[in-house]
């Protein structure tokens, strides 16, 4: 066993390969990339004028070519895509920072830091103003003078990608990626967790009594409903559920959206809980809906199967309760298939709600993520991606763990 | 236990005795009233959906000017045919062929009908049941944004739904946006059949290190965020009609490969196999004459909730923004426009759409539950 899910693991990694290549890739290879946006923006700073003069798409003609190499320096588009790939993973040397610099003057290299670059008979030798010592790991390469000023780029060059835990610097917020994730986690997670633990405990009890009363009125209603719900995109039962209780026109019970209240630091404890639980209820909907009605049929059918078996037809034949039969005998063996689904929707709730946190306007990670991809924030949409990878690989794993807890008679091989 | 299915030439002098099981399943679905009554609903509608240039359009029926007929809406309805429609050239007529003086754009029917009755000289103009079409807006006269349900207009035509934030009709976009989708999911799960269900078949059939290796892909390819990825994709690329169908495509046709997979394992097997290889019918011939009828049950259960995820999956793209080109009637579009003014209490622009979409999604899925229960019955009923 051990031996077996040390095997998962490993193919884990080959796995999360392949995946981050395929959404490198066709991001990467994708016209209308970072680097031709940037190009497109440019060509917009720099005037219409040549645009009338019928240049328009001649990129080359209007934009210096020392320009478009820095541009596609800046995003790496210098070098082959393997190479980028590698590098984007941490596993090749990459510039993590650089500077134009003069020789004979300081320059800073942020933190606080300067870097004097000087000249040498052979080249040139980097050396750290404040302590006189020589700066290693940094690159010189000299630059074409601009205005009879010698030019050099310095920069330093390192192993950092998102094995090392560099998911880079946001374009749009400027900050590392990790942080601005790492801000928004614990308002997914609190969205995911409960609508996790809600969707298990009505779906297992609905299904249960579904079960139990099969074929009756109870049960086509209720089945009727979950195919509803099944049906509909959780994001889309939301915006609905919003314009029913979330606007005057027709019950305005809720809030529109939001996570909690605007004066929400002022509340006492007791108004606090409420307050989160008051802008939560829509939310929790939106998100359970998505895994109910599988959860639900799941657990009736598992229920009902086992209920026909012979061990349940022993355990009435020697008298036991019908309570006791059901709860205890024919349950335990029917919660085996929904104990099995567990990873798969942690994945779900925890990787799939970027629509439903922009519907209700929640600044969690996914509604970051979804935004990035309208501003076009490539390090956060990598970022997310990884993210949702990861989250499904480990989720698959859970899911055979969590099923050889439970049923003893499993053997992974 | 499953039979072969007898073509009906060969079953011809026993046909009154026993019916073959396809005729038998089919018997069972219509049995099962909710489903065979959705489809029933579902099958109209969308055929009805092919006249709707006819029924829901502002261009009109019959135009009958200076002793001459002409026939707007037919000339779009034949101009909207899938494949053939590019063969009818336009169907554009200005305002001033029939008329309206000044009016070098196209003609508004709607006040040619009123300009005729007025000017009592035997032209007349017949509209379609409702005379607005889901493409124009605020700039055609008579078009007000945010007219409510039932609203009357100011050119005297009531709004069903009411107009949207470009004073475009909701009720037509709706309309129109229900043939979109429906035709868009039904050619995406077609689209993920032909590709899903060869690599399937072949994974199946073959086995082996082919298939362990394969196996393995597939995995990589399941892991992928494949929505987030399209969405992504989209927001660069810009897609039409054909891209995005091809872009979502190449992302699902994972979920039927894996399930015509299992089905060629275990029926491969069999001993109808063995006799079919022994005889030296070749692997091609096997595969698809003789397995693939025998694997329909998947291939069928699974089509109705790939069309309800193909349908998901667009109105998310469309509300996103990174669906269909624009003017395009989408509901995924009209619901955005919907949640952008819902808290201004203009609710009907959220609530159109919505139910298109939850009622067809409905049927869909009672069609599919109905479609398992016919074809699958050793389940009580199951969800994917």
């Amino acid at each position: 066993m051990r031996e077996y899910f040390l095997r998962r693991l490993l193919l884990t990694i080959p796995t999360f390969l392949g995946a981050t290549l395929v959404v490198f890739v066709i991001i990467q290879l994708a016209p209308g990339g970072p680097l031709e946006q940037q190009i497109m923006a440019l060509r917009m700073a720099m005037g219409g004028e040549a645009a009338a003069g019928g240049l328009a798409g001649q990129t080359g003609a209007m934009i210096p070519e020392s320009a478009l190499q820095e541009l596609r320096r800046y995003y790496g588009f210098d070098k082959p895509i393997w190479q980028r790939y590698l590098a984007w993973l941490g596993v090749w040397p990459r510039e993590i920072e650089s500077y134009i610099a003069q020789p004979g003057r300081p320059r800073n290299v942020g933190e606080g830091k300067q870097i004097l670059v000087r000249k040498t008979p052979s080249g040139y030798e980097l050396i750290d103003p404040a302590t006189g010592k020589p700066v290693s790991g940094w690159r010189v390469e000299p630059q074409p003078s601009e205005g009879g000023q010698e030019r050099v780029r310095i920069s330093r060059v390192g192993f950092s990608g998102i094995l090392t835990g560099d998911f880079g610097t946001s374009y749009v917020y400027r900050e590392p990626v990790m942080k601005l994730i790492l801000e928004r986690l614990p308002v997914s997670l609190q969205f995911g967790l409960i609508g996790f633990i809600l969707s298990y405990t009505i779906c297992i009890y609905l299904g249960i009594q579904k079960a139990l009363s099969h074929g009756s009125p109870f049960d086509l209603v209720t089945s009727t409903l979950i195919f509803i719900g099944y049906s509909i995109p959780g994001w889309a039962l939301g915006a609905f559920l919003l314009m029913l209780f979330g606007t005057q026109s027709f019950v305005e019970l809720f809030p529109l959206g939001g996570f909690q209240s605007e004066f929400y630091e002022q509340l006492s404890l007791w108004e606090k809980i409420l307050d989160r639980a008051w802008h939560f209820v829509l939310p929790t909907i939106a998100y359970t809906i998505g895994s109910f009605a599988s959860l639900t049929v799941l657990m009736k059918n598992a229920l009902l199967e086992n209920l026909s078996q012979d061990y349940i037809r022993t355990a009435f034949a020697k008298g036991l309760a019908e309570r006791r039969v059901i709860w205890l005998h024919a349950l335990r063996n029917s919660i085996i298939p929904i104990a099995a689904n567990i990873g798969y929707i942690i994945g779900l709730f925890l990787a799939g709600s970027y629509l439903i946190e922009l519907v209700f306007n929640i600044d969690g990670v996914g509604k970051l993520s979804i935004e990035a991809v309208f501003a076009r924030d490539y390090p956060i949409v990598f970022a997310f991606t990884v993210l949702a990878v990861l989250i499904r690989l480990f989720g698959a794993i859970l899911s055979d763990l969590v099923l050889a807890l439970v049923d003893p008679r499993i053997r992974f091989r | 236990m499953r039979l072969r299915r007898r073509t009906a030439a060969s079953s011809a002098p026993a046909a009154v005795g026993s019916p073959t099981i396809l005729q038998r399943r089919w018997r069972k679905f219509k049995s099962l009233r909710r489903g065979y009554y959705s489809l029933v609903v579902l099958v109209s509608a969308y055929v009805l959906s092919f006249f709707l240039p006819l029924l829901v359009n502002n261009k009109a029926l019959v135009v009958h000017y200076n002793g001459q007929w002409y026939f707007p809406a037919v000339k779009s309805w034949l101009v909207s045919l899938p494949l053939i429609g590019g063969l009818f050239g336009t169907d554009f007529y200005s305002g001033e062929q029939f008329g309206q003086v000044g009016n070098s754009a196209e003609c508004n029917y709607r006040e040619l009908k009123r300009q005729y009755e007025l000017e009592q000289q035997g032209n007349f103009v017949i509209l379609p049941l409702y005379p607005y079409s889901p493409f124009e807006d605020i700039s055609v006269e008579g078009n007000v944004p945010f007219l409510a349900p039932l609203q009357v207009g100011p050119d005297g035509f009531v709004r069903l739904l009411g107009t949207d934030d470009r004073g475009r009709d909701v009720f037509a976009r709706m309309a129109y946006g229900f043939q979109i989708s429906l035709s868009f999911a039904l050619l995406l799960a077609l689209l993920e059949y032909l590709i899903g269900v060869p690599i399937g078949a072949m994974l199946g059939f073959f086995g082996g290190r082919f298939d362990i290796l394969a196996q393995r892909l597939i995995e990589i390819w399941a892991t992928v965020p494949f929505l987030f990825l399209v969405i992504i994709v989209a927001s660069i690329v810009r897609p039409n009609f054909a891209l995005l169908l091809l872009l979502l495509a190449l992302f699902t046709w994972v979920g039927i490969t894996v399930l015509i997979r299992a089905e060629f394992y275990r029926e491969k097997a069999k001993d109808y196999v063995a006799a079919a290889v022994a005889i030296g019918v070749p692997r091609w011939k096997i595969m698809f004459k003789h397995i693939l009828p025998n694997s329909l049950v998947p291939i069928i259960t699974y089509f109705p909730f790939s069309v309800v995820a193909g349908i998901g999956a667009l109105v998310s793209l469309d509300f996103l923004g990174f669906g269909l080109p624009p003017p395009t009637p989408s509901w995924g579009e009209m619901m955005s426009v919907g949640l952008q003014h819902l808290a201004t209490g203009k609710w009907w622009l959220m609530l159109s759409p919505m139910a298109a979409l939850f009622v067809t999604l409905t049927l869909i899925v009672f069609i599919g539950e109905s479609v398992r229960e016919a074809f699958d019955p050793r389940t009580f009923s199951r969800l994917r």
